[in-house]
């Protein structure tokens, strides 16, 4: 039997390149071949040709350079230059970009082989994998194909969870690498806002909009960020703080660090198994000289969380996709007048659960309807980023179950007026709206499926958080899980 | 606050370019008083008003200038290689003085 050296971490693969036991191009090779017989339905467009071009070139290891040669996959929101790039929307077939991301350039740089552009909810704007136009992603844990996996970076989350390549490019608006790493099994991570660059990641909600990565193992995360990291004068927002060395932070000792567990968060969750397996790993830190206290937080705020996410990530993203119009890239249907030309791309490419949120946006930023809608929205994040950075001025880091279930059958309904639905299966969002740098690790299994918890850190404290999750990782046993073909 | 209800949310879609379906305006009416009543609940407490609204989570501003570098743009071949429909070397669109 074939050794499946993607199943491997970027440290281990690394090891073993350095040592010329596998080649770039081996791993090239095995990760398009394991690609191609997935069956998660994850992948836009293969970079077979590109893939397989380019680690040819590389012959000689970077001893160094712990990216060398590592296969990886790229979501589908990140401008590849001439790779077609559509954010799964028929708004944007055939669209080949002119550059790549910053993001892409730097891994690029790094000489890690990029294998395919993998699938998303439409233009990054769902959290469950099945807006996309290419229909439902599966989650490869479940062979039955009856569970999502999440999203709406569920391409790249399946095909890392499935043992196709050691890491993923995701992004992260409100909750999109980290909730589908729960659902998983993998680790995934979103930085600071502003710590990595989002020069030619398509936006959605700017203000939220963060790159991020999927991994199966924290130490590998290390890497990337420091590959990744730094002031881009391409992103006006972009920081420019210099760049840590969070590899040397990874195993340090974690005792004395105080962590911050939500009284109220928990509560709504309804899953004993995943609390008991949430209260174990309390234990196991507090073992290991982390102090954990059951913080509060207003109900009334953890209430308004998801509807403050809904309204601002609406607005943002009507004015951010108003480029969409099929005259200078997209699909082009002739009509009589440029606005009906426009009338026709938009109504035919976009999807009717995109339009719907654009509607809503557009709504919700009528001068008549803003003070309501998008201001009061915007008033309550303040309120929202206010109460929980009160708790993290005592605390290093909110600790979480990163969602109350595990994966939820395609056929499963939520209450969106329930507090289970409105709190714990949204509060991921928490780190979007303060900017702070957000790690979920899997934790433990139920029927076979994995479920994940949630870090949360101070700006710009990283290395911190990883860390922590190094520690939490040292005792759950699930470093690096992959759910094994059929 | 404006009203809301199907002819409302159908010219926010013609404003916005683009069209629905029936069944998605009546979908989206059901969206919209969900949404609204949290947000209602949200504007209910006395104290929302005290806050300044947040636009990015902390101050990240670019206060320099770039150096005036030439640089190389984009070519023509490149800006219109995603235009489907053009002609002459430009991009083609209705006449708009007809």
């Amino acid at each position: 039997m074939i050794k499946n050296y993607c199943e491997l971490s970027i440290e281990q693969l690394h090891d073993l390149l350095v040592k010329k036991e596998v080649t770039p191009l081996m791993l090239a090779q095995q990760a398009i071949a394991l690609a191609k017989l997935d069956k998660s339905n994850a992948i836009e467009y293969l970079m077979e040709k590109e893939a397989l071009e380019f680690a040819k070139t590389l012959s000689e290891p970077e001893v160094d350079n712990m990216l060398w040669g590592i296969p990886f996959i790229i979501k589908d929101n990140f401008s590849t230059k001439n790779v077609p790039t559509c954010a799964s929307s028929n708004v944007l077939s055939g669209y080949v970009p002119v550059y790549d991301a910053t993001v892409i350039r730097k891994l690029k740089e790094k000489k890690a082989v990029a294998i395919c552009k993998t699938t998303l909810d439409e233009l990054a704007m769902g959290g469950t994998g099945i807006t996309g136009h290419l229909g439902v992603t599966f989650n490869p844990h479940d062979k039955t194909h009856s569970r999502l996996v999440g999203g709406s970076s569920c391409g790249s989350a399946a095909l890392t969870a499935a043992g196709v390549v050691p890491f993923a490019l995701g992004s992260d608006t409100g909750d999109s690498v980290r909730k589908p790493a729960s659902y998983a099994g993998l680790v995934g991570f979103k930085p600071t806002w502003s710590r990595i660059s989002r020069f030619g990641l398509f936006p959605f909600a700017p203000s939220l909009d963060t790159v991020g990565f999927f991994t199966r193992n924290v130490a590998d995360l290390s890497y990337l960020l420091e590959a990744t990291a730094g002031r881009d004068d391409n992103d006006s927002t972009s920081s420019s703080r210099l760049v840590d060395n969070y590899h040397d932070q990874i195993n340090k000792p974690v005792k004395g660090f105080k962590v911050a567990v939500i009284n109220q968060i928990l509560q709504v969750i309804k899953d004993q198994d995943i609390k008991n397996s949430f209260t174990k790993t309390i234990e196991d830190l507090r073992q290991k000289g982390v102090v954990v206290d059951y913080v509060d937080m207003d109900m009334s705020i953890l209430s308004s969380l998801y509807p403050t996410y809904f309204v601002i990530s609406c607005a943002e993203a009507t004015s951010n996709n108003a480029n969409l119009d099929g005259i200078k890239f997209g699909p082009y249907y002739d009509a009589k007048s440029y606005e009906e030309v426009m009338m026709n791309a938009r109504t035919k490419g976009f999807s009717k659960f995109i339009k719907r949120r654009f509607v809503f946006g557009s709504f919700a930023l009528m001068s008549e309807n803003q003070n309501d809608l998008f201001i009061r929205a915007q008033k309550n994040r303040r309120r929202i980023v206010e109460a929980v950075n009160k708790i993290l001025e005592n605390y290093d880091f909110i600790y979480l179950p990163a969602a109350p279930s595990i994966a939820p059958k395609f056929t499963d309904k939520s209450d969106a007026l329930s507090d289970e639905y409105l709190i714990a299966d949204n509060h991921l969002c928490i780190g979007n709206f303060t900017g702070l740098p957000s790690l979920t690790l899997p934790i433990g299994k139920k029927d076979g499926m994995p479920f994940g918890a949630n870090i949360t850190g101070r700006a710009f404290e990283e290395g911190k958080v990883m860390q922590i999750c190094s520690a939490i990782e040292e005792t759950t046993g699930l470093k690096g899980l992959y759910a094994k073909g059929e | 606050m404006k009203a809301y209800n199907k002819e409302i949310l159908q010219d926010a879609a013609h404003r916005l370019l683009f069209d629905m379906s029936n069944d998605e305006y009546d979908t989206l009416v059901n969206e919209f008083d969900i949404i609204i009543k949290q947000m209602n609940v949200i504007g209910s407490n006395s104290s929302i008003d005290n806050y300044e609204p947040m636009i990015f989570p902390f101050e990240c501003n670019t206060t320099f200038l770039r150096e005036d570098i030439a640089a190389e743009p984009l070519t023509r071949e490149e800006a219109l290689r995603n235009a489907n429909h053009k002609a002459g070397g430009q991009i083609k669109l209705p006449k708009v003085v007809q």
